[in-house]
């Protein structure tokens, strides 16, 4: 049977914000939708309009003609739509099964029946009584679409689906959505890779700054015309010049071992690799395979041996981050807002965290505030963070502004070496032009960026050097030349 | 010296006897915590219980009315703390120590008029089959359905939190209110319903304590129960079979030092008052040290709240 969805005129205004300005769309089955647009443009805001879980200000939905009425998550099961969220809606501690039979209406045998009626179908495979916490990424997305399959959907949204999947669990994931196609489901795929798009859906819906872009069919257009659309302007394309870099060490691992008590972090297990000035070493890997742990062994909030980390023929293991900033190494965190900086706290405050000894920023113990806003002001015009109040608090700063404050705070000292944990995470092009041409011309100063990252296109353009971790292991170092990233893939995937 | 071997049978059952407000009060928290609720009221409903059960028992004369109604009270006073923390989102530890010190504070003021007034006799079951097995007998038979209702209710708890569909959305919601809530499952309601269950239990906990174990009204008279109640919930590792074991271990110092001091043994008083705390404590620390298994019984959003953004 067709199944015809329909958003009619749907407006969603968040103070400060429209989400959704007058957004209108049909969508018909046997065929795969791609929602396109950078972050915040807005098509998260119309998929939670779709699942129910937000209720827009103006505008209808339309199933097969009629009026839905979403007003909480359940209408949208109710009337069969599915949804997959980029966050997973899993319960955590609790087993599988458990998971697929809380919002199910089934008796536990029938259910376990269907599960593996749908797992031999699509040739998925889970254990269904283990913890989600102990499941792969991938895993845990399998999970999550069987339990849209349990209510056998019509519509089938997944927002953002491959951000946290390798390469080949990406394309298992597109065959899957073939097949869901074919047999009738309507599929939306909200993404912002176009690549993806490309290779997967066949009408495309381009979504910039809460409004509907354009709509057209996949054939007529490409790469170049959809990231234009998407960015509202022509995209300049940075590439990394390949100069001879020296032949000077400047950081060696060797050895090093983390084992931690917590069963949500992952051991790293006998890492070794060195780095010389002015290379870029880029550490690839799926998320949670121990990449926030090395940052933190690298950076010293985890302590380790001593002799395990040689940096300027300084045994540095058993330093604290402060110490190792006086060495010169210099370090940009996964999360802003958690770890790099006080979302409380002034920007100047902030600045004023990073603290040297050379920077007089303290005088006998009381604050030098004259000294740090001058440095403050000096970062924020160096480094294009978009505001002149530096005693705005560091939330109010988009994440662009804040990445660019943070990355600004640790070259202005200009350190033998940068660590830096996916720089670019959940940002807009332009920063991440920004963020990225900046990497550039620390290297050419002829120094050194350790860069982990699981954005492999990331990784491909700016490192010289690539290794993958996987499970708390490093794989071998390869130079970028001669990587690929169905490569890297693979290697990300556990292979050889 | 010989022992007589229904003397300590009857030793037991005074350490059971004590244990059973421990029993209730922790079993009925570990519901709402499960639910990501930390309620730190414990003990202001505990004593809530008490004087409603006290006084409803001197004023109506019926035991019933006067049970049910301690745990109504119970159910009232967790309504405050409710309506405060799921619907206004105020936090959960300031409000539940708010919920404390008002339970008491009113309590005494209620209690003023109760203060020496005789309790009454509670009846007690199986009291002919007391004499039939030494040792066994005095252990298992002659109590209120009180204290064998705080026996089960580890057992009831664990079933319903393990086997159960509503104990599955219960821990659902404490593992992840976003994605609960997502699925489609009312967080408030659930959160609130179990907030609710709380309170009964702690009412009861508290009648058993005016009504049954102590048959009178003293001010004060929880006594402190209400914090380690608390505290086995979170030793135990929100596990109710491990309650039941820290209040057995607690019920059973608390009684033995009593003993000790009677008998005039050389060790400091505040050393042998301070043992139940600290040794429940370590006994409970110690079988509940692996942290694989604390993780994943640690309701995830214990104490957060949870706001449906819209």
């Amino acid at each position: 049977m067709n199944t015809n969805l329909k958003i009619s005129n749907v407006t969603k205004i968040y103070p400060g914000c429209v989400a959704n300005d007058d957004v209108s769309l049909e969508f018909n089955s046997g065929k795969i939708y791609a929602l396109l647009g950078e972050n915040g443009a807005g098509k998260s805001t119309l998929v939670k309009i779709l699942s129910g879980v937000v209720i827009p200000d103006e505008g209808k939905i339309y199933l097969n003609k009629n009026i839905l009425k979403l007003n909480s998550p359940s209408d949208a099961k109710k009337n069969d739509i599915g949804m997959v969220f980029q966050h997973f809606n899993l319960f955590e501690t609790l087993s599988v099964f458990e998971n697929l039979i809380i919002d199910s209406g089934e008796q536990r045998e029938n259910l376990k029946e269907k599960i593996d009626t749908i797992m031999k179908k699509y040739n998925f495979s889970v254990d269904l009584d283990v913890p989600v916490l102990n499941l792969s990424a991938g895993q845990k997305q399998k999970v999550e679409i069987i339990r849209c399959l349990i209510r056998s959907p019509k519509v089938l949204i997944m927002d953002e689906p491959t951000s946290v999947l390798t390469e080949q669990e990406t394309s298992e994931l597109f065959l899957s959505l073939k097949k869901f196609s074919e047999e009738g489901i309507l599929i939306i795929y909200i993404t912002h890779k176009l690549k993806e798009v490309m290779q997967l859906c066949d009408e495309v819906a381009v979504m910039r700054r809460g409004k509907l872009v354009s709509v057209s069919q996949i054939n007529n257009e490409n790469i170049e015309s959809l990231a234009n659309k998407m960015v509202g302007q022509d995209l300049k394309t940075i590439k990394k010049k390949k100069e001879n870099t020296s032949s000077e060490q400047l950081i060696k691992i060797t050895n090093l071992n983390f084992t931690s008590e917590d069963p949500f972090e992952t051991n790293l297990i006998d890492i070794n690799f060195s780095l010389n000035r002015g290379e870029c070493l880029g550490i690839a890997g799926i998320s949670g395979n121990g990449q926030s742990e090395l940052f933190q062994v690298l950076s010293g909030e985890i302590i380790s041996n001593k002799n395990s980390i040689e940096f300027n023929k300084n045994f540095i293991g058993d330093l604290n981050p402060q110490e190792r900033r006086e060495y010169l190494m210099a370090f940009s965190p996964e999360d802003r807002l958690e770890q790099a900086a006080i979302p409380q706290m002034a920007i100047f405050e902030n600045v004023a965290l990073n603290n040297f000894k050379s920077s007089n920023f303290f005088n006998n113990g009381l604050i030098n505030e004259s000294k740090i806003k001058e440095h403050s002001k000096k970062i924020i015009s160096e480094f294009n963070v978009n505001t002149d109040n530096i005693d705005l608090k560091s939330q109010f700063l988009s994440g662009g502004n804040l990445q660019k404050l943070i990355i600004g705070r640790e070259l202005i000292t200009s350190p033998d070496l940068l660590i830096c944990f996916n720089p670019t995470w959940g940002l807009d092009v332009g920063a991440i032009n920004y963020i990225h041409e900046t990497l550039i011309k620390i290297n050419e100063q002829n120094k050194s960026i350790i860069l982990i990252s699981t954005d492999t296109d990331e990784l491909l353009k700016l490192s010289d050097k690539i290794s993958v971790i996987h499970r708390g292991k490093l794989s071998k170092i390869m130079n970028a030349e001669d990587v690929t990233s169905e490569k890297l893939g693979i290697l990300m995937g556990g292979g050889n | 010296m010989i022992i007589d071997i229904n003397f300590v049978g009857l030793i037991i059952a005074s350490i059971m006897a004590s244990a059973v407000p421990l029993i209730l009060a922790s079993c009925g928290e570990l519901i709402t915590e499960r639910s990501g609720v930390l309620n730190l009221g414990v003990e202001g409903m505990m004593i809530i219980g008490a004087i409603s059960g006290f006084a409803l028992m001197t004023v109506t004369g019926s035991l019933i009315i006067a049970v049910f109604g301690a745990m109504l009270a119970g159910v009232l006073i967790s309504t405050i703390f409710a309506f405060l923390t799921q619907t206004l989102i105020t936090n959960h530890v300031a409000t539940g120590l708010a919920l404390t010190i008002f339970g008491i504070g009113i309590s005494a003021m209620i209690g003023k008029n109760f203060v020496g007034i005789p309790g009454k006799e509670f009846p007690v079951l199986f009291e002919g089959l007391k004499d039939t097995i030494p040792l066994i007998s005095p252990i298992l038979f002659g109590h209120s359905i009180v204290f064998y209702f705080a026996f089960a209710l580890p057992f009831i708890t664990s079933y319903f939190l393990k086997k159960t569909k509503i104990g599955l959305i219960v821990r659902a919601v404490g593992d992840s209110p976003e994605s609960a809530s997502n699925q489609g499952i009312n967080v408030r309601i659930v959160r609130y319903a179990c907030i609710l269950y709380g309170g009964a239990m702690c009412g009861l906990a508290g009648a058993y304590l005016s009504m049954i174990y102590t048959p009178q009204w003293i001010e004060n008279m929880t006594g402190g129960r209400g914090w380690i109640a608390l505290a086995l919930v979170v030793f135990s590792t929100w596990n109710p079979i491990k309650i039941l074991i820290g209040a057995m271990i607690f019920g059973g110092l608390t009684i033995i030092q009593f003993h000790m001091q009677a008998i005039g043994v050389r060790i400091p008083v505040q050393f042998l008052t301070a043992l139940p705390y600290i040794v429940t404590i370590i006994v409970l620390v110690v079988i509940s040290r692996d942290s694989r298994k604390i993780r994943l019984s640690t309701p995830s959003s214990l104490g957060k709240s949870f706001h449906k953004d819209n």
